[in-house]
């Protein structure tokens, strides 16, 4: 596709999911919207640091988690505003990221993998067993309507779905944003040549722990604002924001994306989001579902939509040549 | 006036095997230099140490009078010393131009929020770089595969790619680990021709090869190791006529026969 043509299509495509609401306000379809949009930050996130750099992450739940649970005690117990309370979200996942990412890897990427694990589990151990911060597995419920102030005077109840659909999908936009301005930046060919050959980059002058880094805490502090804003939708948080599921469902929308694509894993986290729900599958068979479909992903469909585009492109340059005009891959 | 590439008393240790000891040797600015060795010698490795991706035991090595010894690959390849390797590499799903481009972009001090917003110099950077892969792939002979990804490409112009790439940012020494190992003649001759031309644009190169006439016709200098440690250092005439080298690579009998 043209630049053009992909800025028209993004445009219309935007415009669209914001009517939504003023055409609709059947809860189940914007409880839809609500839940893409924040998957889709989660999936964005995790290809940000997997599929560009190559690190398998765990640690994405947790990040959502820790948000989440900041924003709802800084807004609960400390009156701050929604605002404020997400942005320190955002802010402590990436303290929390940069800790895990320095030390684990300086030793690998395999001691990253497992670090990342670990937190995630603890994430989870902490907020259930240290009832004193976090109420235990009670849980907080019935989290108070929030009140973002826009400026200027106005202040926006978050009451209806169409609020917090607005809010989310804002954010996503804005989120989807950033990673397209730094994954189509040189800066994500640097981060795409680490994963492919980290010795090859290393030897060209790339530092890849600070791209890793970077790439960490930029996944961090999306993943952490949008767990912030998401709990108050759902009015409640208890230690089942850490749940394996997000995990499993942000890898699958990566996985079948295609990692390091960045429009591939955007419209599997849409897919993802919809094709379950309107199955209607019980949780637990669910997990196991899609369990199977990320293995049957990568046996029969390696590398996703982005890694059957590559195979396409491999192809068209093995036909015997004259060969059609080449174009650069996109990011 | 002191060599461009001075090392001073490299030591390398595998779990108790010497993979180099002691090792000195030094590459004057614009020359070629040949590194040659029976397999296991401590070629690779000796240049692993100096290319930062292996820790040496014991020497120090420096680049135009800058310490080197410790840094990390980035940080050497940054201060203009740039390799390729002996299993040959590149990004396979990046095109052509893009690993070339890559190969650059490190190098121009160009930071990250000006990459991010595509700043004019950013812009300026990316063309120049561009236009530079784009010659240098000439060079090679790979123009016509400048858009395709990497991974087409057969082991030879791989290795030819790898050459392009190490010549990207422009730097002082580049070191080549076999260049022409597994490669047909009509490419050796070929690599031979693009070496002497990325020579006279004023690179110095230190090349690791088993391929003597190769070494021989390039370098004005050439090193031999033996078993880690270094038995012979001038220039080919001396070097094919030296009584410990050619016990090395003939063996006692014929050395002495
Ligand atoms: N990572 C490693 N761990 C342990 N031993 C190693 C390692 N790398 C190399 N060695 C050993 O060090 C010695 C020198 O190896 P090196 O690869 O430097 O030789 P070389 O001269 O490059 O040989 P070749 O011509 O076969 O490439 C060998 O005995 C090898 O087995
Ligand atoms: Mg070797």
């Amino acid at each position: 596709m043209s630049p053009r043509a992909l800025l028209l299509t993004v445009i219309a495509g935007l415009i669209a999911l914001f009517a939504i609401p003023l055409v609709t306000d059947n809860d189940y379809i914007l409880a839809l919207g609500i839940s893409f949009a924040a998957m889709s930050v989660l999936a964005g996130g995790l290809n940000l640091i997997y599929g560009y750099t190559g690190l398998l992450s765990f640690a994405q739940v947790g990040f959502f988690g820790i948000g989440a649970y900041t924003a709802t005690l800084l807004v609960v117990d400390r009156d701050w505003s929604l605002w404020a309370g997400a942005a320190a979200g955002g802010a402590l996942s990436v303290l929390v990221a940069l800790l895990i990412g320095y030390s684990s890897l300086r030793l690998s990427r395999h001691a990253f993998a497992i670090v990342s694990l670990s937190f995630a589990l603890l994430c989870a151990i902490v907020a259930r067993d240290w009832p004193e911060l976090t109420r235990g597995s009670m849980g907080i419920p019935g989290l108070p309507t929030p009140t973002l102030n826009l400026g200027g005077g106005v202040r926006w109840r978050l009451v209806d779905p169409s609020d917090f659909y607005y809010l989310l999908m804002g954010f996503a936009v804005i989120a989807h944003g950033l990673i397209y301005l730094v994954v189509s930046s040189r800066l994500g060919r640097a981060m795409r040549a680490i994963k492919l050959n980290e010795p090859l980059a290393q030897s060209q002058g790339v530092n890849p722990l600070a791209y890793r880094l970077m790439a960490l805490s930029l996944s961090a502090a999306l993943s952490g604002i949008v767990g912030g804003f998401f709990v108050f939708y759902l009015t409640i948080i208890d230690p089942s924001i850490f749940d394996f599921y997000y995990t499993e469902t942000m890898l699958i929308s990566v996985v079948i994306g295609g990692p390091g694509s960045f429009w591939g894993v955007l419209a599997s986290s849409a897919v993802l989001t919809v094709v379950p729900d309107l199955l209607r599958f019980t949780t637990d068979l669910r997990m196991v579902l899609y369990g199977v479909v990320l293995i049957v992903a990568m046996l029969v469909f390696p590398g996703g939509v982005g890694g059957w585009l590559y195979r396409r492109q491999v192809k068209r340059w093995r036909r015997p040549r004259p060969q059609p005009k080449p174009t650069a891959t996109t990011p | 006036m002191t060599a461009l590439l001075q090392v001073r008393n490299l030591t390398k240790k595998y779990l108790g095997l010497t993979a180099v000891n002691d090792v000195s040797y030094e590459v004057e600015a614009g020359t070629i230099v040949g590194l040659i060795g029976p397999n296991g010698s401590g070629k690779s490795t000796s240049i692993d140490c100096i290319s930062g991706f292996q820790p040496a035991d014991g020497g120090r090595w420096s680049l135009d009078g800058v310490d080197l010894t410790g840094l990390p690959p980035h940080k050497i390849a940054r201060a203009g010393l740039t390799r390729s390797f002996q299993t040959v590499r590149a990004y396979d799903e990046l095109t052509l131009l893009e690993n070339l481009s890559v190969a650059a972009q490190e190098m121009d001090g160009i930071g990250w929020l000006p990459a991010l917003w595509r700043s004019k110099a950013l812009r300026a950077a990316e063309r120049a770089a561009e236009a530079r892969a784009r010659d240098l792939l000439a060079t090679v002979g790979l123009a016509d595969y400048a858009g395709a990804p990497a991974a087409i490409l057969s082991y030879g112009q791989r290795k030819l790619l790898a050459i392009a790439a190490s010549m990207m940012s422009r730097p002082r020494l580049v070191v080549l680990d076999e260049p022409v190992a597994g490669v047909n003649p009509t490419m050796v001759r070929r690599i031979e021709d693009v070496i002497r031309k990325l020579n006279a644009e004023g690179v110095a190169l230190l090349i690791v090869e088993h391929n003597v006439d190769f070494i021989m016709s390039l370098c004005r200098k050439v090193v031999v190791l033996e078993q880690g440690e270094k038995i012979a250092d001038g220039p080919p005439s001396l070097i094919r006529s030296d009584p410990r080298v050619l016990e090395a690579y003939l063996g006692k009998a014929k050395a002495n026969g």
